[in-house]
């Protein structure tokens, strides 16, 4: 987390941000599904300057034998970022960092997605960020549930991602790169948007009760929104170019 | 990725028969590539960046340029690496951790074929010499694997190299400083540009599919420049090549290369 | 209500609520019965369900399969159905009850790589779902080209009370077994008909979503091969 001295201004006496966005307001989102020839299920998603390709393979046979449940079906997800992703070229063995956020998302995905229906197999969700500009983990979230229903992976819901955080004592959605260098918190989100429940929550950064609650709220805003793009490449793939039957 | 992919035998015989009868299983000519298209400046943020599609086959080439310290041994030049990985996205059998020899060979390869050339002037990368040279990196990821990745891991990189912006930077109290907003155009001396043959039951074969890959005898990748010249080779698999096959296969290299070479230079 | 008009839904869309049973990629979430995939939901005689325009091929039993013969044990055989479940042939199955044999008996019948027409016995999937050849129009297929589809797409592949399919066969002179798990196997007298029928099983596949596919598979049958 930042607060790190900056010229930028990161808010301005109209409440405009440094990249024009109003406080309450998440940058652009586009998701296109089933980009992959061999994957069976993958998205590609732009979230603001944020360029992260997911594939899913699954439910597939698992090795080594002793890693499979014989009750239900295991989840694994990857999360990596390509080392001409970021400002500085990142070496490409995973980092502490990309461990811990596989993780998280994998714990936010688990809750959704219905693994008691194969036993004994996994689903293997892999998440590459080409280009990073701050709130990756969130977009990925966002890809990988777009991916898993490309798959035709059954699911509960899906889970959107979106975050809020606090930049200039102001509370804002949807924090970008300079935001998250130079703002004062940054609160991810996971959200499944009709079961209304958060399953993805981290925060870097100081809030009051009162910002606390305000950041959850327009994460939530923001988690919505970003669902309709995510239903958006679902039906633009399956539903559309004429009414079957 | 396992390089023994297991392909049955009712397959193989299946092909066979197909290049007995002067076939391929897709269609095309035994010296005919599959389909290329090349887009520039898919990562803007980086210096560089080229996605390549050789057919289904597609890989992702990243350049970040940045300062270093220079090699011990060659001080007046800058640097050069290209490195590839084959995503998990890739392929079923594609696995994460540290990379087996198969990747590795296409990572090395892939190096070589840039490097051997000189594409890069590395001597105009040069910001204080022995002390600080420019970092040129070009990581190549394999998004969709269909066969054949030392070529398309080439045209990426030579794509991505050929159109990135250098930084301007200044030694300034001994050290490199950027000056923002100020690029100079990279050094580029020639296009190298790979075609990779694989060997199945003596017919020579150009571009090999993931099929035709899985029961090949044998394959050579050759690097050639835009004069014309061989500047990389490597022979693969369990199998052997003939001297006429060896000849035939690098006058194929060329002819077919310079038609590459075209596609790239379009590109930018 | 039953006849309720055909919605495209995704996962953890409400689809209706109120008194129905949830079937198919359907689950009850209070009140609501909610997609789990996505696809077309079917509301019909009180009951919900989605039928899927996407994912692999989940073993049900009853379901006639096409099977590629893998490996064996000395008491059954596997094979690979086109899924992550790989289906299990009991050796008894073939020789009957009282059997007991050697290795060489096994290959002989059903070799590594043969074609089998099958029926799910038993899709318990915390095991290997069990498969059976014995029954009429089951066992091994002597000749033909495997073509593997979508499994999702096989109900467009036979069409309307089989329409679609009889359509190919009738125009490329030739036979097409379809297993429910996506894998097919073609054959024909004639080599150009094979080639012909391969190619609109393939047109199917692509256009399976779009209005007038029937139109466009009776034109690509007509045209002349080049």
């Amino acid at each position: 987390m930042g607060g790190r001295d900056t010229d930028i201004v990161l808010l301005d006496e109209n409440g405009i941000r440094s990249d024009g966005r109003k406080v309450n307001e998440t940058r652009k989102v586009t998701i296109k599904a089933g980009v992959l020839k061999n994957a069976n299920g993958s998205a590609y998603i732009e979230f603001g300057d944020n360029k992260i390709l997911v594939g899913v393979y699954g439910p597939r046979d698992v090795h080594p034998k002793h890693m499979s449940d014989t009750d239900t079906g295991i989840l694994r997800c990857r999360y990596h970022m390509a080392p001409f992703s970021v400002g500085e070229r990142k070496n490409p063995a995973p980092s502490r960092r990309e461990v811990e956020i596989s993780k998280v998302i994998k714990e936010a995905l688990e809750p959704a997605v219905m693994l008691k229906e194969f036993p004994r197999t996994a689903v293997d969700v892999y998440m590459e960020v080409l280009q990073a500009d701050g709130g990756t983990r969130c977009a990925a979230l966002t890809g990988a549930s777009v991916a898993l229903a490309d798959a035709g992976i059954p699911m509960r819901d899906l889970v959107a991602g979106c975050a809020a955080g606090k930049a200039a004592d102001a509370v804002i959605l949807d924090v970008n790169n300079e935001e998250d260098q130079a703002g004062q918190a940054d609160l991810p989100i996971g959200y499944m948007p009709n079961l209304k429940k958060i399953t993805l929550l981290q925060l870097d950064g100081v809030l009051t009760p009162e910002e606390y609650k305000q950041c959850i709220e327009i994460g939530i805003e923001g988690c919505n929104q970003v669902y309709e793009i995510q239903k958006k490449a679902l039906q633009d793939k399956f539903f559309a170019s004429g009414e079957k039957q | 990725m396992s390089d023994g992919l297991i392909i049955d035998q009712l397959k193989k015989n299946q092909i066979l028969d197909l290049l007995k009868e002067g076939k391929r299983v897709d269609g095309r000519q035994f010296d005919e590539p599959r389909k290329l298209t090349i887009d520039i400046g898919v990562i803007p943020k980086a210096e560089g960046s080229a996605r390549a599609r050789l057919g289904d086959t597609e890989v992702v080439a990243g350049v970040k340029v940045q300062p270093e310290r220079p090699f011990p041994d060659t001080g007046d030049k800058g640097m050069l690496i290209c490195t590839a990985e084959i995503l998990p996205i890739a392929h079923p059998s594609a696995e994460t951790g540290p990379p087996q020899p198969p990747v590795v060979e296409l990572a090395r390869v892939t190096d070589r074929g840039i490097r051997e050339s000189g594409m890069l002037d590395m001597k105009q990368l040069v910001l204080e010499k022995d002390k600080s040279v420019i970092g040129v990196f070009c990581d190549n990821a394999v998004t969709d694997h269909d066969g054949n990745l030392f070529d398309a891991c080439s045209y990426a990189s030579t794509a991505a190299i050929n159109s990135c912006k250098i930084p301007k930077y200044e030694m300034q109290d001994e050290k490199p400083v950027k000056i923002e907003g100020e690029f100079i155009e990279p050094p580029i001396t020639t296009l190298p540009v790979s075609v990779t043959m694989a060997k199945i039951g003596g017919f020579i074969l150009v571009d090999p599919t993931i099929e035709e890959w899985g029961i090949m005898d044998a394959r050579i990748t050759i690097t050639s420049n835009s004069d014309g010249n061989v500047v990389a080779l490597q022979k693969g698999g369990s199998d052997g090549f003939t001297q006429e096959e060896l000849i035939k296969c690098a006058e194929l290299s060329v002819k077919v290369g310079s038609k590459i070479r075209e596609i790239i230079k379009q590109s930018k | 209500m039953s006849g309720e008009r055909k919605r495209h839904v995704i996962p953890g869309e409400v689809i209706t609520s109120g008194s129905y049973r949830a079937e198919q990629n359907t689950i009850q979430v209070g009140d609501n019965i909610v997609s789990t995939i996505v696809g077309l939901s079917d509301i019909h005689d009180g009951s919900v369900r989605v039928i899927p325009l996407t994912g692999g091929y989940m073993p049900k039993d009853d379901d006639l399969v096409i099977g590629k013969i893998a490996s064996h044990s000395s008491l059954s055989w596997t094979a690979d159905i086109n899924s992550c479940y790989v289906g299990m042939l009991p050796a008894s199955d073939v020789f009957g009850r009282d059997y007991s044999s050697s290795s060489d008996d096994m290959t002989a019948k059903l070799a590594k790589g043969d074609l089998i027409a099958a029926r799910i016995v038993n899709a318990d999937m915390t095991r290997d779902p069990l498969i059976t050849i014995s029954g009429r129009e089951l066992g091994k297929i002597d000749s033909g080209e495997l073509v593997k589809i979508s499994p999702n797409k096989v109900p467009r592949l036979i069409g309307k009370r089989g329409s679609m399919i009889q359509m190919i066969e009738s125009s490329t002179n030739s036979q097409v077994t379809i297993g429910q798990n996506g894998l097919l196997v073609v054959s024909s007298e004639d080599p150009n008909g094979l080639l012909k029928a391969i190619q609109a099983i393939e047109l199917i596949e692509e256009q399976a979503h779009v209005a007038n596919l029937t139109d466009q598979v009776n034109e690509m049958l007509e045209s002349k091969s080049e």
